[in-house]
């Protein structure tokens, strides 16, 4: 467990050395700069009063808990874009000759290398999101004087997005020691395939009359990693204070991450450098 | 006590679609006594570091086993009373000299209060103290050589492998290489040495082993492996004796300068014969000297003739 510790640590100095966290924090602070700014200058009690006229707090809450995720869910969704570009190449640097001999001399099993390297990435991405989450959270909070913590969860829930993505990541990154492949495979699901599989879930299943295809689809659907339910539906339900209708994605994805995670590491303990 | 023991390690790689295999090691038996200096010879793609490799389990045997300090390679924890210098290190640029090691040590289970003053201490023994806090971007060859070496020495181990490790570093850095090498011995450890420049295996090991095309073909001594057996060199007192006359089908003499002169014999028995021959004859002889070629000859000797025996089959 030390060894994991000392590698998540290291993974994080990694990421501000390469100057990726500095951009992420950068850019997380300029969006709060730019909303913080907007806010102030912004007679927010006249569009309340015209929004709300009768002043009900649930409406005021559901006013407010749409607005926040209005300006996290885009910003989150084009931060996991980021994420996944800026994280692709950790465990490929890893693994280049001459760096991964070294780690391997050391009493580090190679899994605890993997796993350690694994969570500093998700532990870097947490914290870019957390800080972005907390200051949307703030400024509106403060503005307007409703304070509502579980919101942070959804820091929480995109994270869980993010390591979903890098488990996928880490399985090319394994397998070719490359970071194109696990970056173009992460995009494909991110973009196109999830959102397809969801499509198909929700419009197309019930205009299917073939069993076998419905079958192989509904398959499909479980196993490609749904980060489309994830980052939409559950996001929403999330920052809107709702009860989570269905686990089913949460629970398919974390089966997934393991899975993937330990297919990895099975490759690496195998692998000659 | 052995700090390494292997037994019939092979190793084959094979191409991505199984088309190609190239045997990098080829059952290889070896036994190295603690506390020694082992020097591994042989020529590029011998399979020296692919051997070091296989022991520091960062490539797997196809074949065979092997023990390290009495303990089976697969065991990781017992690289904590390991050093390793690989021949290309790379450390992360944006990192100090200092905080390479800290990592290092981190790593090797060292805790923080003992792991400055250990920092400090190798700084010092490679020569870098001052360079301590400097970022290793900006380091030179040699200076990474000598960082490697502390990295290699962070965890304090009893086994060292050090594989090319004076690449890349000054005659005055060798030699201050060399004498923390024999430091580490009298220090009862044991170092294990893959090196191209063989006068200095000459200088510091107690034992050699030549690799060639992953097959040990010659181990021992320093002193044993540079003996050539049917050479001898003959000094005489009298400098109007001709030595080169008493030549036949079974000796062969040559001058090799002022009363003395090169002999080659088949055997023991022909030189004692051609000694009571110059006896009877009166000849003074002053000395008699078993000839011994440098490690330089003896390598590159032995390798032409391998390459010469495989031609010929």
């Amino acid at each position: 467990m030390k060894n994991v510790w000392v590698i998540i640590l290291f993974t994080l100095r990694e990421a501000v050395a390469r100057k990726v966290f500095i951009f992420f924090m950068g850019i997380t602070l300029l969006v709060l700069l730019i909303m913080a700014l907007v806010f102030g200058l912004t007679d927010t009690q006249s569009i309340m009063a015209l929004m709300n006229p009768t002043g009900e707090e649930t409406i005021l809450v559901d006013i407010i808990r749409n607005l926040e995720f209005l300006i996290v869910n885009p910003l989150a969704n084009l931060g996991l874009l980021l994420a996944i570009f800026s994280s692709a190449s950790f465990i490929p640097v890893m693994l280049e000759q001459g760096n991964i001999d070294l780690l391997l001399s050391k009493p580090v099993s190679r899994t605890q290398l993997l796993i350690g390297k694994y969570l500093g990435v998700l532990l870097f991405v947490f914290i870019n999101i957390f800080v972005f989450v907390f200051g949307v959270w703030f400024i509106i909070s403060v503005k307007f004087g409703y304070w509502d913590a579980s919101f942070l969860l959804i820091s929480v829930l995109i994270t869980f997005a993010f390591a979903l993505l890098y488990a996928l990541i880490v399985l090319f990154n394994v397998t070719t020691k490359s970071s194109i492949p696990g970056m173009m495979a992460a995009y494909l699901i991110f973009l196109i395939v999830s959102p397809l599989m969801l499509f198909y879930k929700e419009q197309l299943h019930l205009h299917i009359e073939s069993g076998v295809i419905k079958l192989l689809l509904d398959g499909l659907y479980y196993v490609v990693p749904q980060t489309a339910e994830l980052m939409g539906r559950m996001l929403y339900q999330t920052a809107s204070g709702n009860i989570i209708e269905n686990f089913q994605p949460v629970i398919t994805s974390i089966l997934f991450i393991i899975l993937t995670l330990s297919f990895s590491i099975f490759l690496f303990r195998k692998k000659d450098f | 006590m052995s700090a390494i023991s292997t037994s019939s390690l092979s190793k084959t790689y094979v191409s991505s679609f199984g088309k190609k295999k190239v045997q990098a090691l080829i059952d290889l038996n070896l036994n190295i006594e603690r506390g020694t200096i082992f020097g591994l010879l042989g020529p590029n793609g011998a399979g020296k570091t692919t051997l070091i490799k296989i022991l520091l389990q960062i490539i797997f045997p196809t074949l065979g086993n092997a023990t390290i300090l009495d303990t089976d390679i697969s065991s990781y924890k017992i690289k904590s009373r390991i050093g390793y210098l690989p021949e290309n290190h790379k450390y992360a640029s944006y990192l100090t000299g200092g905080e390479v090691l800290r990592f290092f040590g981190r790593l090797s289970s060292i805790n923080n209060k003992d792991l400055d003053k250990k920092i400090d201490e190798l700084f010092e023994l490679v020569g870098l103290l001052k360079w301590k806090k400097t970022k290793v971007k900006t380091y030179s060859k040699g200076m990474m050589q000598r960082l490697g070496l502390a990295q290699a020495l962070i965890n304090d181990p009893d086994l060292i492998f050090l594989d090319e490790p004076t690449d890349g570093v000054d005659p005055i850095g060798r030699k201050e290489i060399r004498d923390i090498l024999l430091h580490l011995k009298s220090r009862s450890k044991t170092i294990f040495l893959n090196s191209h420049l063989l006068s200095e295996v000459e200088m510091i090991t107690d034992r050699v082993g030549i690799l060639n095309k992953g097959k040990l073909i010659r181990e021992g001594t320093v002193q044993e492996l540079t003996v050539n057996k049917e050479e001898y060199r003959i000094r005489l007192d009298d400098d109007k004796v001709n030595l080169e006359r008493y030549s036949d089908k079974n000796i062969s003499i040559h001058s090799s300068g002022e009363n003395e002169f090169n002999v080659k014999v088949d055997d023991i028995r022909t030189l004692n014969m051609l000694i009571d021959k110059l006896r009877n004859d009166g000849v003074l002889i002053k000395e008699i000297m078993v000839q011994k070629n440098t490690l330089e000859e003896m390598f590159i000797s032995l390798i032409n003739k391998e390459e010469n025996s495989e031609k010929a089959v």
